[in-house]
């Protein structure tokens, strides 16, 4: 066999086995990586909507995904709003739980974040930043409180404390946040949030 | 120099060799993923897999490989042990694999790997091949672990994600930034060389 010749059939051959062979460990991986996302999507909308136990999708587009998060009996406890925006390196994906009426929010969880980490990676520390996040009034657009207030207590219903050295970071998330909250509102006025044919329990 | 007994293949990677801190090679993943010790150890665990199977694969099929491609073959093969890699922690491990990123697909590129097989697989038996490949897997796995507990302790306070230095610590963020991979790599280094001196007065 002349060299060309030979050089051809190896590397096809050594191409062909390792394609083959490659083929099959997509297949035998990829419903488990696929679940492990599922699963990650579930636990964050449990986590994020109290009492709930299982979800259900109301509303898909591209990066915006509203989830209803049920209870045992099936009834609705609130929303689950998957969104993402662009934070001070790359996308920050938040997990936003709100009530039912979209009154109130329950709290809401990173995802994915690119940040720098010990200044806007704290995005994702409960007690540096997600503390603040708990249980506001979802009616209004959150503000960010800059300089910091000294206590939890003494921030209103709507604001939110800045992580001091990461203000694009936090402001990042407030603006997620703030987009999300007139799009779900949007879609909520349009009745396009209903779940099993109700808003709400 | 050239090492003759099995004893010998396996212990130049950890030293004499060290893919580190001797030979550099490699340092895109070592800089980058070493700021949390289970990130640096499951970047070595990945490496090592890769550079075992692909090193003894490699040491196979030398025989047949034609001289003017044996790099593409070398790739598609490293390639290959990288993906079955990257699938199986994204399947197995999402948490780990998530933090380590693009890094893991980026051991294609990584030169330990690509170097032991040019430079020792290509022209070993295959047994010597795997050994070598173990030493160097250990001595790369040694250099990860030293760097990320020193980053992780000094950056974080944690080690391996538990809290061993108290509420005084106030932690040093450059330590988990990229110029703390440089500083505490180029002491490192600066390390290894005065022993080496050391020993080589006497």
């Amino acid at each position: 066999m002349s060299l060309s010749s030979r050089m051809v059939v190896v590397l096809t051959a050594v191409g062909l086995l390792s394609g083959g062979f490659l083929a099959s460990v997509g297949i035998l991986t990829k419903d488990r990586i696929a679940l492990n996302r599922k699963m990650e999507i579930e636990r964050a909308i449990v986590s994020v909507v109290p009492g709930s136990v299982a979800s259900e999708t109301l509303y898909e587009e591209k990066d915006f995904i509203v989830y209803g998060g049920k209870n045992e009996a099936g009834a609705l406890k609130g929303f689950a709003i998957y969104t993402s925006g662009i934070g001070f390196q790359d996308k920050i994906i938040l997990m936003i739980g709100v009530d039912a009426s979209l009154s109130r929010l329950f709290s809401l969880i990173v995802l994915d974040q690119k940040e720098t980490p010990g200044l806007g990676a704290k995005i994702t520390d409960r007690t540096s930043f997600l503390v603040y996040w708990e249980d506001k009034d979802f009616t209004q657009s959150f503000r960010l409180r800059k300089p910091p207030a000294p206590a939890l207590e003494s921030l209103s219903a709507s604001e939110v404390n800045t992580i001091t050295g990461a203000t694009i970071s936090s402001e990042a998330v407030l603006n997620i946040v703030n987009a999300a909250q007139e799009k779900a509102r949007a879609l909520y006025e349009e009745g396009r949030l209903s779940f099993g044919g109700a808003h709400a329990e | 120099m050239p090492s003759r007994t099995a004893g010998q293949d396996f212990l130049k990677g950890l030293w004499q060799e060290n893919p580190i801190f001797r030979q550099m090679l490699g340092m895109c993943p070592t800089l980058a993923i070493t700021n949390a010790v289970i990130n640096g150890i499951a970047m070595g665990l990945a490496t090592a897999f890769v550079l075992i199977f692909s090193s003894l694969l490699i040491s196979l099929i030398k025989k047949v490989i034609p001289n003017q491609v044996r790099i593409a073959c070398y790739i598609v093969v490293i390639a290959t042990f990288v993906t079955i890699a990257d699938r199986f922690l994204a399947a197995f491990f999402p948490p780990i694999s998530k933090s380590l990123g693009p890094f893991v697909p980026l051991i294609v590129v990584n030169c330990i790997i690509l170097g032991r097989a040019e430079a020792f697989a290509s022209k070993n038996s295959p047994g010597r091949s795997v050994i070598d490949a173990l030493g160097m897997s250990a001595g790369f796995i040694m250099a990860l672990l030293i760097l990320s507990s020193i980053r992780e302790v000094l950056g974080s306070g944690t080690f391996l994600g538990y809290r061993i230095l108290g509420d005084w610590f106030e932690p040093w963020v450059i330590m988990v930034l990229p110029p703390g991979a440089f500083i505490t790599l180029g002491i490192l280094m600066a390390i290894s060389l005065q022993i080496e001196r050391k020993k080589g007065e006497r």
